[in-house]
């Protein structure tokens, strides 16, 4: 943190600072409130400002504590503390419930939890707390950057609880680091074997529904719910080319299809008309088709943005889709895991009715009331004798030139749109970004009695040099137009192409202003920045396809290449079960044979000490060779000297220096053998 | 008490009893006991929070934090169970005591390989809170400090001690039970205040004569006796001793003293028994501090008059076994 301890006046504080110098508890309360404060840091930037004020505030205060070794605060001055957490958080959030305020009381509690490390409970509270505070950070971002971040977290906690239980002297945190680091590597196998076999299944309950909590195109769209998408930078899907990649102006992404329009918001068609009067979708493919690898993000969408136009069901392990008459694939459920499959695109496609369809009414609502001033436009341009016979075509050349030349301008931010909002877009304001032009365009087009519609999706991909792959982000986030044209079917339209054309042609996306570290690399050395960027992409990309993509998909593949042939969900904890079945026999095994390497002269000795008793002579354990020596002489005389010599050499070998020749002869074999050797006399 | 509870003391003391009395043992498999802490349960619950978050949010990365926390766990039980594993124990005789004086036990603990951490030690029944904590260097020794409170004169068996360890991450707790073979000697609690000691009196017959007799030496002297001071002994007489195989020779110092002091059981008054071994104790030690030669008299045993370390013990021994 930036922000300096608060500090003891004197040079005599100072000293005490020293870190080598401060008590062992002040020390491990430094180190566990260090461990604390680098664990919330990340969440800081998402929290309430006067949550991390609060916590910032609390860790310094336990800290100047534990530095001045005065007492800790009563409980009622947690309770109050607590309480006001409480009241701000209901107060930002106007909930207690959910994630956010959820996030923000974990953290206040942690940090109060600081404060009341009395017995040994309180301080596995405060690790408890910090473990699942680590899983916090993991809904907002699986990045690398944080899992390394969680990982020096999730260290620096295993140290601090280590540490809490080597209450001897002054371990140093060196010491206690490289114990908890053994003792995390020692698990690790453990981990992946967990991690791989694991049956990965669907949430328990509260199914995250489709589009909610996540950002990224949705199955709705309402003036400026887009310009969030636009802004977020996170990869949306990835792609891979089996040949030629093409151009990214071709690269459309098809995503949900928005046909209905009730005069603020565009939803999916629910037709009017019975399923079987409805157009097919009627793909007519032609050239050569495009194969392609496509790792697609958890959309929490059942559209898969699939590249126009993918002709054949996309082939993936336990993936069922089904193409809907708009052309849009659709999975029977919600995709909430990262996919991975391959498909077939066609650059050149036609679809749709040929001639007129009853279901094409649908795309020409409109709803009353709305924009009168742009259907009072198109009416004029229909009255207009030039256009008296013009075809749909024609027509769309006409609203298409009329935003290029009515300059319209592409901006990012066009602020909010009243009620009529195509209406205002279309005279007044003139600028928007892309669902703005898409809105307009189809609005207008179906005052001119043309069927038209809205399709979302993504356009233009980024390519990665490094590995061959397309990057395409959620900022590529696009919404763009299609229409009717009898005897061709639907033709796609894209006005925002016909204002901002980079837009499309370079498939560069909606950039949101960069960082500020990024932004001065930006500045020095553009083309730097370029390949770090593509270099750190590509060490994701791998973080992604093997850690973050692993879901069942995979895991299947791994039982089938393991050779079961059913490779469902049983198998997998067959697997589970009889893999830490095995760890577990293997550590047990491991401490039984650890019992045997403990002491071998002792083992060793104990079986010299069962040949003497059996001789009767006592041999307790704490007896020295010498004394049974010498009991050995006193019972038989002469003729245990080779016995007693037999003992005295164990106690010279035991005492003896390591001599260059190794060890000699096994004085314990000689032993029993003299105590063989003995068997008759001890009868006696 | 609860018929549990009656029940669990009863199994604890017949599982005690089982144990072999050994003054060196050595931790194996068979006797180190390890079960999870309330913490290890605390942890187990956090595990499976963190799963069902995972689950419900499908995060690999939470699958990982999870299952690396997991794996850390089962390893922290081998390292807590291989913290005792392969430890030797021995217990050096202890010093005998008064009774109510805590006795000082030494254990000491030799790893034959690999540093050990946070072992505690402690006598089985006593709270936590009396735990003498030891690291032990790799291939080295370490010694623990324990101490209990006999409260009783007598020679008693060492109570069973334990030794634990939580080491490494406290979620399991690895103990075992040892009986040392040693016995304690527990002297009485010598009298506080202690009365006024019984005068010394001078030499006359009675027993120093008879003893006289006895020995049938006339110079008064009779066979060392451990304990005996050097300058007691008659060396001339012992090297001819010693020429023929016999012993060392003290000077009898009871027949040459003139002053005698008699620590008699009759002469503490009416009181109880024991509280009568707690005075005649007060006052073998006020003897001892003051250089008198004392003897002891209590019904059944008698100690002749002698001075020196041996006699404090010979005497406190006899008021402790005293029955």
């Amino acid at each position: 943190m930036g922000l300096s301890l608060p500090l003891p006046e004197g040079p005599a504080a100072w000293s005490r600072l020293r870190w080598r110098n401060l008590p062992r508890e002040a020390r491990d309360t430094l180190f566990l409130l260090g461990v604390i404060a680098w664990t919330v840091l990340p969440h800081l930037g998402r929290l309430p400002l006067w949550c991390a004020a609060l916590t910032g505030a609390v860790l310094l205060w336990r800290a100047r504590l534990a530095v001045t070794q005065r007492a800790l605060p009563g409980r009622w001055v947690l309770l109050a503390v607590l309480l006001l957490a409480a009241g701000l958080t209901a107060w930002s959030f106007r909930t207690l419930l959910g994630k956010e305020p959820g996030v923000t009381m974990a953290v206040v509690l942690m940090a109060l939890k600081t404060l009341e490390l009395r017995a040994r409970r309180d301080a596995f509270v405060v690790f408890f707390l910090g473990f699942f505070l680590v899983l916090t950070h993991f809904l907002y971002s699986q990045s690398l950057a944080v899992a390394a971040a969680m990982l020096v977290s999730v260290w620096g906690l295993l140290t601090a609880l280590v540490l809490a239980h080597m209450p001897v002297g002054q371990p140093s945190l060196r010491q206690a680091g490289a114990l908890s680091a053994r003792t995390a590597a020692l698990g690790a196998p453990i981990m992946v074997l967990l991690f791989v076999l694991f049956p990965r299944i669907g949430p328990l309950w509260g199914v995250p529904q489709e589009g909610i909590g996540k950002t990224g195109l949705s199955s709705s769209m309402r003036m400026g719910s887009m310009a969030e998408v636009a802004l977020d930078d996170s990869v949306a899907l990835r792609l891979r080319f089996d040949g030629a990649p093409p151009p990214p102006e071709a690269m459309y992404f098809r995503g949900p299809v928005l046909s209905r329009f009730d005069g603020l918001e565009w939803r999916p068609l629910s037709p009017s008309f019975p399923n079987a009067l409805q157009p097919k979708a009627n793909l007519r493919v032609a050239g050569v088709p495009l194969r392609y690898e496509m790792t697609l993000e958890p959309l929490r969408l059942r559209v898969l943005p699939l590249l126009e136009a993918t002709g054949d069901a996309p082939l993936a392990e336990g993936l069922r889709v089904a193409q809907r008459e708009d052309l849009q694939w659709v999975a029977e459920q919600p995709v909430l895991e990262r996919l991975r499959f391959t498909a077939t695109a066609y650059p050149r496609f036609q679809h749709g009715p040929v001639q007129a369809v009853l279901g094409l009414q649908d795309h020409l609502e409109l709803p009353p009331g709305y924009n009168p001033r742009t259907l009072a436009w198109a009416a004029a341009l229909r009255r207009d004798p030039l256009y008296a016979q013009a075809d749909a075509r024609t027509l769309a050349g006409v609203v298409l030139q009329h935003i290029r030349r009515g300059q319209y301008t592409y901006t990012l931010s066009p602020g909010a749109y009243g009620r009529d909002a195509v209406d205002e877009f279309w005279f007044d304001r003139r600028e928007g970004f892309c669902e703005h032009f898409a809105a307009a365009f189809v609005v207008v087009m179906r005052a001119l009695d043309v069927p038209a519609r809205i399709v979302t999706g993504f356009q233009g991909a980024e390519p990665v040099p490094v590995d061959g792959y397309y990057i395409v982000r959620q900022s590529s986030a696009h919404a763009w137009a299609e229409y009717w044209v009898k005897g061709t079917g639907w033709v796609r339209a894209d006005p925002t192409a016909a204002v901002a054309p980079e837009r499309i042609s370079s498939g560069r996306n909606l950039q949101a202003p960069t960082g500020l570290v990024a932004g001065a690399i930006g500045t020095v050395d553009p083309a730097l920045l370029a390949r770090l960027r593509n270099g750190w992409e590509a060490v994701n990309n791998r973080w992604n396809q093997w850690v973050l993509n692993y879901a069942r998909g995979q895991q299947r593949d791994l039982l089938k290449t393991l050779g079961f042939s059913t490779a469902d969900w049983e198998d997998l904890a067959l697997l589970l079960i009889g893999s830490l079945s095995a760890l577990a026999l293997a550590g047990a095994a491991w401490a039984a044979w650890d019992r045997w390497r403990a002491e071998p002269r002792q083992r060793q000795f104990d079986r010299a000490r069962r040949a003497l008793q059996r001789l009767g002579l006592a041999a307790e354990a704490h007896d020295t060779p010498r004394t049974l020596a010498s009991r050995v002489r006193a019972r038989f005389g002469a003729d245990g000297e080779a016995l007693a010599a037999a003992l005295e050499a164990v106690e010279a070998q035991r005492y003896a220096r390591a001599g260059p020749g190794g060890p000699g002869p096994d004085p314990i074999r000689a032993l029993v053998a003299a105590a063989r050797a003995l068997q008759p006399l001890a009868g006696r | 008490m609860n018929p549990v509870g009656a029940a669990r003391a009863h199994f604890r003391r017949w599982f005690q009893s089982r144990l072999p009395r050994s003054d060196t043992t050595t931790l194996t498999q068979r006797n180190v006991y390890i079960l999870p802490t309330r913490a290890g349960l605390m942890f187990g619950l956090t595990l499976l929070v963190l799963l069902l978050a995972s689950i419900n949010y499908q995060l690999n990365l939470g699958y990982v934090l999870t299952f690396l926390l997991a794996g850390s766990g089962v390893v922290s039980m081998h390292l807590t169970h291989g913290t005792l594993r392969g430890l030797t124990l021995r217990l050096k005789p202890p010093a005998p005591v008064f009774a109510g004086e805590a006795a000082a036990l030494e254990a000491v603990l030799t790893s034959p390989r690999g540093a050990r951490y946070g072992i505690g030690l402690k006598v089985l029944d006593a709270a936590d809170t009396t735990l003498g904590w030891v690291d032990v260097p790799a291939g080295g020794q370490a010694v623990a400090h324990l101490s209990f409170v006999p409260l009783q004169r007598g020679r008693h068996a060492l109570p069973a001690l334990s030794a634990e360890t939580r080491f490494p991450l406290g979620l399991f707790r690895a103990w075992t039970v040892w009986r040392p073979a040693s016995e304690l000697l527990v002297y009485p609690a010598p009298e506080r205040p202690a009365a006024p000691m019984p005068p010394a009196s001078a030499v006359s017959g009675g027993p120093a004569s008879a003893r006289r007799s006895e020995g049938g030496e006339v110079e008064g002297v009779r066979g060392y006796r451990r304990g005996d001071p050097l300058k007691q002994v008659a060396w001339k007489k012992a090297a001819s001793s010693l020429e023929v195989g016999g012993d060392l020779v003290s000077r009898d110092t009871s027949s040459s003293a003139t002053q005698q002091l008699w620590l008699d059981w009759q002469a503490c008054g009416a009181l109880p028994p024991e509280q009568r071994l707690s005075r005649l104790a007060a006052w073998t030690l006020a003897a001892q501090r003051l250089g008198l030669d004392h003897g002891l008299r209590l019904p059944g045993v008698q100690i002749d008059p002698a001075g020196g370390d041996a006699q404090r013990r010979r005497c406190l021994e006899a008021l402790a076994l005293w029955a």
